[in-house]
């Protein structure tokens, strides 16, 4: 296989991990808008909405610019068939945080469902004297030291689906989710 | 076309399952999309198992919801809850999908699969052998993070399915793992399972 042809395969998997990744962060943001009630998740779920549809078509533009044969068309549609997944995950997430962004007063069901949580989200942004910075998720042991779980990093406007190998950043926003007495804890570690 | 059954009601909080939904939606995609590129029907099979269980878990929200409604103003209330459970319902809808992609045989680009190894970590699925040395461990005893980086993520026991298994939970003969890390780290682990390999490197 030539170069170029192994670089375009390359960056249509590069192209889907972060269509994969936008739609399975905006499920995990949206589900925690919901079980914390929290408004402002569920508006980075519909910002995030926006960025996906343009990243799909990009992806699907990239794809059908294959230049493949007949026959190898089917393993060509089977990576269309994942781009169309992750968009429906993606609308499936929008409309859970559409219902948070409503704002009907909850049901005493689902509120009863909500205080159980006794969980808050909160924002931190990392400053540059924080001993967060430059080291993976894996190595600042956030949970441990705070009781809070980064639910997203957001980094120069974009959105970081956290994993154990992301390196923290001076100027990233830690989206973190855990209970209240947690808060201040985090706030010390990213802003000291 | 699998045999359809009759739903009964049983309470269970909301919360529950809202929660459960949530961690068999984020299963199902995870195995759906280990199924596809790495074209493993096993794995495809029980991401189909799980969408029959949301299936289920939908029916029964939505009958709490309607034991619950009285009036017009808790109708209004609770038409967000019934949403979100199809909301919920559509995301294991989509799993399945990706799984289909293995189930009718279209496939991914070979290349595809090789690039996408090398940057995500990878899921296996294993049956645990009768003389796996993991029987009768406890999860947090067998230290698999720390000793090959790799995370039982589910396991299915019988009909059950454990998923996010606590760390006391102990491993059972005959129970399937299903869990995730690099390739190197999987390979060995399989054979721990399997009872290929009978001792616990450090």
């Amino acid at each position: 296989m030539s170069r170029k042809h192994r670089k375009h395969f390359e960056e249509i998997v590069e192209r889907f991990v972060e269509l994969k990744d936008t739609s399975e962060l905006m499920m995990d943001l949206a589900y925690s808008s919901l079980l914390l009630n929290s408004k402002e998740l569920a508006e980075d779920v519909q910002e995030l909405e926006e960025h996906m549809d343009k990243l799909h078509t990009n992806f699907e533009l990239l794809v059908l610019s294959s230049g493949f044969k007949p026959e190898e068309a089917k393993s060509f549609l089977g990576l269309i068939r994942l781009g169309v997944v992750t968009e429906k995950i993606a609308d499936a997430a929008a409309e859970i945080a559409e219902v948070v962004l409503r704002g009907i007063k909850p049901h005493p069901v689902l509120k009863l469902a909500i205080e159980e949580a006794e969980e808050t989200v909160t924002y931190v942004q990392v400053t540059e004297n924080s001993q967060l910075v430059n080291n993976t998720l894996r190595e600042a042991h956030i949970p441990e030291e705070t009781g809070m779980w980064v639910l997203a990093i957001r980094r120069k406007g974009k959105y970081v689906r956290p994993k154990p190998h992301t390196k923290i950043e001076t100027g990233d926003v830690l989206i973190a989710s855990g209970y209240a007495e947690g808060e201040e804890d985090l706030k010390k570690l990213a802003s000291p | 076309m699998p045999r359809l059954e009759r739903i009964e009601y049983k309470p269970i909080s909301v919360r529950e399952l809202f929660l459960e939904m949530k961690n068999l939606s984020e299963l199902m995609i995870d195995l759906a999309y280990s199924a596809a590129l790495f074209n493993d029907k096993e794995l495809a099979e029980d991401v189909l198992e799980l969408e029959n269980r949301v299936d289920i878990l939908t029916y029964l929200l939505d009958m709490e919801i309607m034991i619950a409604a009285r009036d017009a103003e808790d109708a209004e209330k609770l038409a967000g809850v019934s949403k979100v459970a199809s909301a919920a319902d559509k995301i294991s809808d989509a799993a399945a999908d990706i799984a289909a992609i293995v189930t009718q045989n279209i496939g991914i680009h070979p290349i595809v699969s090789e690039v996408f190894e090398k940057v995500e970590e990878r899921l296996t699925r294993a049956k645990v052998n009768e003389d796996s040395i993991l029987i009768g461990k406890q999860i947090d005893e067998l230290d698999l993070a720390a000793r090959m980086g790799v995370d039982i993520i589910a396991i299915r026991r019988n009909k059950d399915w454990l998923i996010n298994p606590e760390d006391t939970e102990r491993v059972k003969g005959g129970d399937i793992l299903i869990a995730r890390g690099a390739p190197f780290g999987i390979k060995e682990f399989k054979e721990l399972v399997e009872g290929k390999l009978q001792r616990l490197e450090d």
